[in-house]
């Protein structure tokens, strides 16, 4: 520092000597909220003088008044003022943030936006740091053409499920692969099982990401090879930048109700409704008041029993900064939100240090670590089991109104033989389902992480442009999964309670060690990478079961029980090991090209089937760059247009670990030990592939005003391993063996367009906006294309694989309607004859009244797809003065979703029903689409096979966040020494606009199902999120 | 300037040599855990190439052949809450589709969970026996000849009650054409790879061939005994595989066969004993049978369970038959054998194993032959010696046609006169009337064991009606259970029943 500033005084002297010049002095200050910038360089323009502005912005430097000062700073847009007659200039310089997106984060490595040829998309930090989300996944939604995510349900820390370009496989994972910092890291749901949700994504405090970069074509993800078939998002954390320590503290309170629970049945209206489908169905009246001890009817609503206004808090508190050697970012971060259910909580405390230090001028080392201790509860929401009887989605939609949750004397309504709700006053009930308060308040199920991601990382500059790194990374998370369900009631109510806790422990490192080298010959430009990375994956979960609680006083697996089990033990390993080079060339920013070549090696595969390659090529023309376009005026309206194209293959690793062998498992006989065969291995087991094939624009209008993409991609995707299925009298374990066989197809189109619409004054108006398509077919699949019908919760078949139609179509019985004549639904048979039931169990023509053969499984018909094929999101900001509002709009649709929620809802067993029953058949001549009521009938409203009957369109426009901001006047902050603040209010999920008639059609029953998609049952709705939040920088 | 030059360059040669070192360094380390990285063995799993490689691995693969017949879908439970539940004697209680609603309403079909799953669990139990037989020929030296032969053997017996299993709930009763009828496809040799799906059903008759070819192996090469109880009744021996051949013969109407191998193990005058062997003798108080530990003489062959080998969630008996401590899908039918006048009110299997007044439950009635819950450590009776009087007991009055045969009473009694007053020779006036009454004695002395419709079936008399449930005639397609759907898909010469 002294000798930087000797070297100042210094040139400043000599210059001073040479030219008649005076001392010009100025304050530099941002525009955006008037806060000091130091470090700010000012120069003196075609001269060598120059100095940076001090701690409060203050500069000092002498320049004659035919000058020209320039101002420069990272980050911002470089100012030049003439000098004129003037001894003080303050200057406002204004943040560039065109310039963020500026340099794109490659894997392994990062190149300048401008000349990539890949199709890469940034979101930047900012844009999900302040959202009330507990992974940072979810807080893309929406943002990023080509990705669709989807938020499960309303469960906290559920994880979203992320579909790059379409569904990439039928039974591996279609999620993509998540790196931070360079490091791949595991994803995936960590809990062992049991009702609690657990996506480690969720251990990565948002606030601590600068940007995501979601890498989509060949081109840009084959250098991830045989892992990135479903695309990679390259995750980076803040670095600390060169200056003085910045410390900053943000904040939020939210809090979290659902939105759109359906209308149910009162007591009075349930009691006529089902009374009089069991005088139809030729029964006595079965359904009698209850009252309270005021002589009230007991009218119950079980939603206020299950829901709540769950509210949640978020403290970060950053510091960063550095000098030109050393920077480092370190920040801490505590959230707890607990959830519109009750006893649904997340909370996570993080620590982060991100270090680079300059070691000579030929070594830099560095290290990047976070870690995460984060908390997740949840009771038996029905996420893990839709059909659950406990699960708490399906409990306020069974249970009758008439019915209290309590006794008179305060214990719990409950019967303790058959382990359900008591009956209250009725003849019967729904039958195994709990009244769930005491799971609700006895029992507890949890899932905590310890979470270390951390990395080590080592830079040679061996030569000008060359570049040796080694890094060496670990993502160790060790869970502990707690479940006890109460002795009373429930989930364990005839095993008189139950504890199990398992115990988790999953570990990867991974070793990087590569050479990039960037040098120029003329006009080219090249940019060659080679290494290898090396990566291991380890698991071990151990647990036990205990039953039988010795006293209700005990409330842990720590208690003392009758009965000890095994729990849910597993160990097991894999590895990966890799070769990789990449070359980037440019021929004067002008030609662009890129190949890359990965060749992997994985454990999982036979000897002799382990290594693939994985190549990956693409060409980029800047038609703006020619001087041709320069030369004409069209350069005036569009400035940047690039054509580019890709082509690339790459794989999928998602078989299990020991996939090709043939494996004998233990296990017991009585208590003698026993091995038998339990895997029948195929050493034949490839990757699946995807060949992507990606041609795309890019634009720049009126100097990049408005800036855009336009993409076409198709994915092939072939060997699908599917499971072959055998003839069962084989024998072979699971009747199936895993084969290569399956293909599919992925097509669409992503526009993205980014508008400074309005520039005025004191008021801006920002807009983005990105609409993707996406279209699946499935080409081929196993047993001479034999249908894979997929099922939700094991029960409801209403999806199906087919050659020729979308991955996961919806497959449901074609109904018309109830006959006006006699209030029976009419169902569609194979053949296209209508046929009507009459419940139980008659089945007529609609022609002429004639005996039906039933209505089966075998009469489905595909329906459609239950994928959206459109998507995408439309944000804006506008700033007005000191205010900023932003209106963030998502939107998708084209898809169909299985409604079978709605078949419990009409369903006439002893259920409660929504209070659209009230509509219900009653005489020859009504028009409506519920059937007559008949007590018993599970058939007619879709209960027992899936019918079209509750198959709604999905589209929907969501305003999934309004946020108002107002940043602080500089100086009422000045006294409490704070450089910006900025005080904001928002809502998510504000409102939606749709046609659907269930909870919302953001939906999706079966998680991450590849093939069991746009299924609704039994889930508990989404929520809505209003937050209050501060931004403080000192 | 010079200097500076020198020492930047000094700096970068060092720096590039440290590098490249760092880089061979890396080389050799990648290639020496290539192995290590690419290579892994699993940890709780054992490699084929392993599981023959020493004697203990070898007997721990046999006690895997009975695990696997012991599925909760097949021994462990289901197979024979199945045979209960398709008879009179139960009323279903939860209506929950998961517990043999559809096999007690006679309504499954092709595409059906529980025919899919028991057969699905019954040929994979076959085909660990077809691959361990094959795989004792390919290891021959590992165990000696004789112990080879015995773990055939007890392959074999498996293999055989599988069978046995299969043909009965999946095919017509042997009776019915004298085994015309299609059976099940029957594989005999290990299955591991792809193809090989297609095999044609084998007649009933052929499959009993079968049953009984691998029995006769079995009597022959099975050790008489074991060294202790608990294996006594829980691995076969000779005497287990006679006493299956009786009931396998009674099946198929072979009487005099069934006195043949019945009198192998069953003495000519009371106290019935096996003379030879087990010591296979009826036990004093029956209630002792059903009791830790679940080994007197009288169980010839029964399904352990431990502490950590139970049937499984909704696959215990205990869970179907008793409410709190287990579900209790299922209570007795007051119209079944529980009122039947021969079921006396003083009869030890009435006072030891029914009751009605579990608290909550609403009177119903149930049985508590298996009494532990709500971990269902009750093993599993699959042949006990007063099926082989019972067995022997038929056969011989059913030769004896019209008349009464005298020791045919007698050992009906001996199995009656345990539990209640035995029948005096005045109280059976005619053959016939002597058969029906040994019919009863089975439905009382076996109720919950997975008898009812087998007997119902080799009689071929309907399944009879239940509240809410008509009876199922000879004729109707629901008399037998579907072939599964999975199996019609993929193996292209199965036929389905109609």
């Amino acid at each position: 520092m002294k000798k930087r500033l000797l070297l100042t005084m210094l040139l400043v002297f000599s210059a001073s000597i040479i030219f008649a010049q005076s001392k010009i002095t100025g304050k530099v200050t941002m525009a955006e909220n008037g806060s000091d910038l130091p470090g700010v360089s000012v120069s003196v323009k075609g001269t060598t003088r120059g100095t940076t502005s001090a701690g409060n912005g203050n500069y000092t430097i002498n320049a004659s008044p035919n000058e020209t000062l320039v101002f420069t700073f990272v980050g911002f847009k470089p100012l030049s003022i003439k000098v004129g007659n003037r001894s003080v200039i303050d200057v406002q310089l204004e943040s560039d943030v065109s310039e963020l997106s500026e340099v794109v984060v490659m894997g392994y490595g990062s190149q300048s936006k401008k000349v990539i040829t890949g199709a890469v998309t940034s979101v930047s930090g900012k844009e999900i740091a302040t959202q009330p989300v507990q992974s940072f996944d979810q807080g893309l939604q929406g943002r990023v053409s080509g990705v669709n995510i989807t938020t499960p349900n309303g469960v906290l820390n559920n994880a979203p499920v992320i579909r790059v370009r379409g569904t990439s496989s039928i039974n591996q994972s279609s999620s993509p692969l998540i790196v931070i910092d360079g490091m791949p890291i595991n994803s995936g749901d960590v809990s062992a099982g049991g009702y609690t949700v657990n996506n480690p994504l969720g251990d990565i405090n948002p606030s601590d990401i600068e940007s995501v970069e979601i890498l989509k074509d060949a081109s840009a993800t084959a250098i991830y090879g045989s892992r990135a078939a479903a695309g990679v998002m390259l995750i980076t954390t803040k670095k600390g930048k060169e200056g003085k320590a910045k410390l900053s503290y943000d904040t939020w309170v939210g809090a979290t109700q659902t939105f759109r629970r359906f209308k149910m049945l009162d007591a009075q209206q349930f009691m006529d409704i089902k009374n009089e489908a069991s005088r139809n169905a030729g029964l006595a009246d079965q359904f009698f008041p209850s009252y309270n001890a005021d002589g009230s009817l007991v009218n119950t609503n079980w939603y206020d029993y299950i829901y709540q206004t769950g509210y949640s808090q978020s403290h970060n508190l950053s510091l960063n900064g550095g000098n030109k050697d050393t920077k480092y970012s370190f920040s801490v971060g505590y959230t707890d939100q607990n959830g519109m259910l009750k006893k649904n909580t997340f909370s996570r405390m993080t620590g982060r240090m991100n270090v680079s230090h300059r070691l000579t001028d030929f070594i830099t080392i560095g290290s990047n670590i976070t870690y995460a201790n984060s908390f997740n509860q949840a009771p038996n929401t029905g996420t893990t089991g839709a059909f659950s009887t406990g699960g708490l989605g399906r409990l306020p939609l069974v249970l009758a109104p008439n019915v209290s949750p309590y006794n008179a004397d305060g214990s719990y309504n409950i019967n303790r033989s058959a382990n359900n709700l008591g009956l209250g006053k009725n003849l019967v009930g729904p039958g195994g389902y709990y009244n769930p308060l005491p799971d609700l308040e006895l029992s507890k199920f949890t899932s905590e992480n310890a979470h270390l991601i951390a990395n080590i990382f080592a830079d040679f500059k061996l030569y000008k442009g060359l570049v040796f790194r080694t890094s060496y990374g670990m993502d160790n998370t060790q869970i502990e999964d707690i479940q006890f369900s109460n002795p009373i009631h429930g989930e364990a109510g005839t095993t008189n309670g139950s504890a199990y806790n398992t115990y988790t422990n999953i570990k990867q490192w991974n070793w990087q060690n590569y050479l990039t080298y960037d040098f120029n010959v003329d006009k080219n430009s090249f940019t060659v990478v080679v290494g290898t990375e090396a990566q291991k994956f380890t698991i071990n979960r151990w647990g036990a079961g205990r039953t039988g609680v010795s006293d209700p006083f005990f409330t842990s697996f720590q208690g003392s029980f009758v009965n000890n089990v095994v729990g849910s033990n597993y160990q097991s390993q894999n590895g990966l090991l890799s070769y990789f080079g990449r070359l980037n060339y440019d021929f004067d920013k002008k030609y662009l090209a890129s190949f890359t070549l990965r060749s992997d090696g994985y454990s999982a595969y036979a000897v002799g089937n382990k290594w693939g390659s994985f190549p990956g090529a693409s060409l980029g023309w800047r038609l703006s760059e020619e001087a041709f376009w320069k030369g004409s005026s069209i350069s005036n309206t569009i400035n940047e247009l690039k054509l580019r194209g890709s082509w690339g293959r790459v794989g999928n690793t998602g078989v299990s670990d020991f996939a090709s062998l043939s494996l004998f498992g233990s296990g017991l006989y009585g208590s003698t030990p026993t091995w038998a065969f339990a895997q029948a291995g195929n050493p034949n087991l490839r990757w699946e592939q995807s060949t992507k094939v990606d041609v795309g624009i890019s634009y720049g209008l009126f100097k990049d005003r408005i800036t855009g993409e336009l993409n076409y991609y198709q994915n092939n995707i072939t060997d699908l391993v599917l499971a072959e299925p055998q003839a069962p009298s084989r024998g072979v374990p699971n009747n199936s063996i895993n084969t290569n066989v399956g293909s599919m197809v992925n097509k669409g189109v992503e526009f993205t367009l980014n508008a400074l619409v309005l520039e005025k004054k004191n008021f801006t108006w920002n807009a983005n906006l990105n609409i993707s398509t996406n279209s699946n077919e499935v080409l081929a699949l196993a047993n001479n294309n034999a249908d894979i019908i997929a099922s939700t919760g094991g029960l409801e078949s209403s999806n199906i694989v087919r050659v020729g139609y979308p991955v996961g179509s919806i497959f449901v019985i074609e109904t018309r309607g109830v006959n006006p004549a006699n209030g029976q639904r009419i169902f569609v048979n194979a053949k296209g004859e209508e046929v009507q039931y009459s419940h139980p169990g008659k089945w007529t023509y609609v022609k002429d009244g004639s005996t039906a053969p039933a209505i089966t499984g075998s009469d489905r018909k595909v329906w459609g797809t239950g994928m959206p094929t459109f998507f995408g999101g439309f944000d804006n900001t506008f700033k007005y003065k000191q205010f900023d509002l932003g209106v963030f709009m998502q939107f998708s649709g084209g898809n169909y979703i299985y409604n079978g929620t709605k078949a419990g809802l009409r369903d006439q067993r002893a259920w409660n029903n929504h209070t659209e029953i009230l509509n219900r058949w009653q005489k020859a001549g009504d028009v409506t689409n519920i059937p007559r009521l008949v007590f018993g009938d599970n058939v007619s409203n879709g209960s027992a096979n899936p019918i079209s009957e509750n198959v709604e369109k999905g589209d929907f426009i969501r305003m999934r966040n309004i946020s108002l901001g107002y940043t602080f006047k500089k100086g009422l902050l000045e006294k409490a020494k704070i450089s910006s603040a900025r005080l904001y209010a928002q809502v998510q999920n504000a409102f939606l606009i749709t046609g659907y008639t269930g909870a919302d059609p953001e939906i999706s029953t079966n998680r991450g199902s590849n093939i069991a998609p746009g299924v609704d049952r039994n889930s508990t709705p989404q929520a809505r999120t209003y937050t209050v939040g501060l931004s403080l920088n000192f | 300037m010079k200097k500076y030059i020198n020492v930047a360059f000094k700096n970068a040669g060092k720096t590039l040599k440290v590098s490249v070192a760092a880089l061979m360094m890396l080389t050799v380390t990648v290639s020496c855990t290539e192995k290590e990285l690419l290579e892994p063995t699993p940890i709780t799993s054992l490699s084929d190439l392993q599981a023959f490689a020493t004697p203990d691995r070898i007997l721990a693969q046999v006690y895997g052949l009975y695990g696997s017949a012991k599925s909760g879908q097949l021994f462990g439970g289901r197979y024979l809450i199945y045979n209960e539940i398709r008879g009179e004697n139960w009323l279903n209680v939860t209506s929950n589709g998961v517990t043999g609603l559809q096999t007690w309403n006679h309504t499954n079909n092709s595409s059906s969970n529980e025919p899919t799953n028991m057969w699905n669990a019954a040929y994979l139990a076959v085909n660990r026996a077809n691959l361990f037989i094959e795989g004792l020929d390919k290891n021959p030296n590992v165990v000696d000849a004789t112990t080879t032969s015995q773990y055939k053997a007890e392959a074999r017996f498996l293999r055989a009650l599988i069978y046995f299993s299969l043909v009965n709930t999946y095919a017509q009763p042997f009776n019915k054409d004298a085994g015309a009828s299609l059976g099940v496809p029957l594989r005999l040799k290990g299955e591991v790879g792809s193809g090989n799906n297609n095999l044609k059903r084998s007649t009933v008759a052929e499959v009993y061939a079968q049953i009984l070819d691998d029995l006769n192996f079995a009597e022959q090469n099975l050790p008489a005994s074991y060294s202790s109880a608990l294996l006594n009744t829980t691995r076969a021996h000779k005497n287990s595989a006679i006493a299956l051949k009786t009931r396998i013969y009674l099946q198929m109407s072979r009487w005099s066969d069934v006195v043949t191998e019945a009198n192998k193990i069953v003495s000519t005058t009371s106290p019935f004993k096996a003379s030879t062997g087990v010591a296979n003798a009826l036990q004093a108080n029956i209630a002792s049978v059903f009791a830790a530990p679940y080994t007197t003489v009288e169980s010839i062959f029964s399904f352990p369970m431990g502490d950590n080998d139970l049937p499984g969630t909704q696959n215990g008996l205990h869970s179907y038959y008793v409410p709190v401590t287990g579900i209790g899908d299922y209570s007795l039918n007051p119209a079944g054998v529980v009122g039947n006048p021969a079921f006396t009110a003083t009869d030890a299997r009435r006072t030891n194993f029914i009751k009605n007044d579990i608290a909550g439950d609403g009177g119903r009635i149930r049985l508590l032959k298996f009494p532990t819950g709500p971990v269902h450590k009750d093993f599993v009776p699959v042949i006990r010696y007063s099926e082989v009087l019972l067995n022997l007991a038929e056969a011989k009055a059913r030769l004896a046609g019209t008349a009464v045969d005298a020791s045919a009473l007698a050992l009906l009694n001996a199995v009656r006169g345990r539990s209640t007053t035995a029948y005096a020779a005045a109280d059976i006036a005619t053959g016939t009337a002597l058969v029906s009454a040994i019919l009863t004695e089975r439905n009382i002395e076996f109720l919950g064991e997975g008898f009812r419709s087998i007997d119902l079936q080799r009689n071929l008399l309907a399944l009879p009606a239940k509240p809410t449930v008509a009876a199922i005639p000879t004729t109707s397609p629901a008399y037998i259970w579907p072939i599964p759907q999975t199996e019609i898909n993929v193996n292209k010469d199965c036929l389905p029943n109609p």
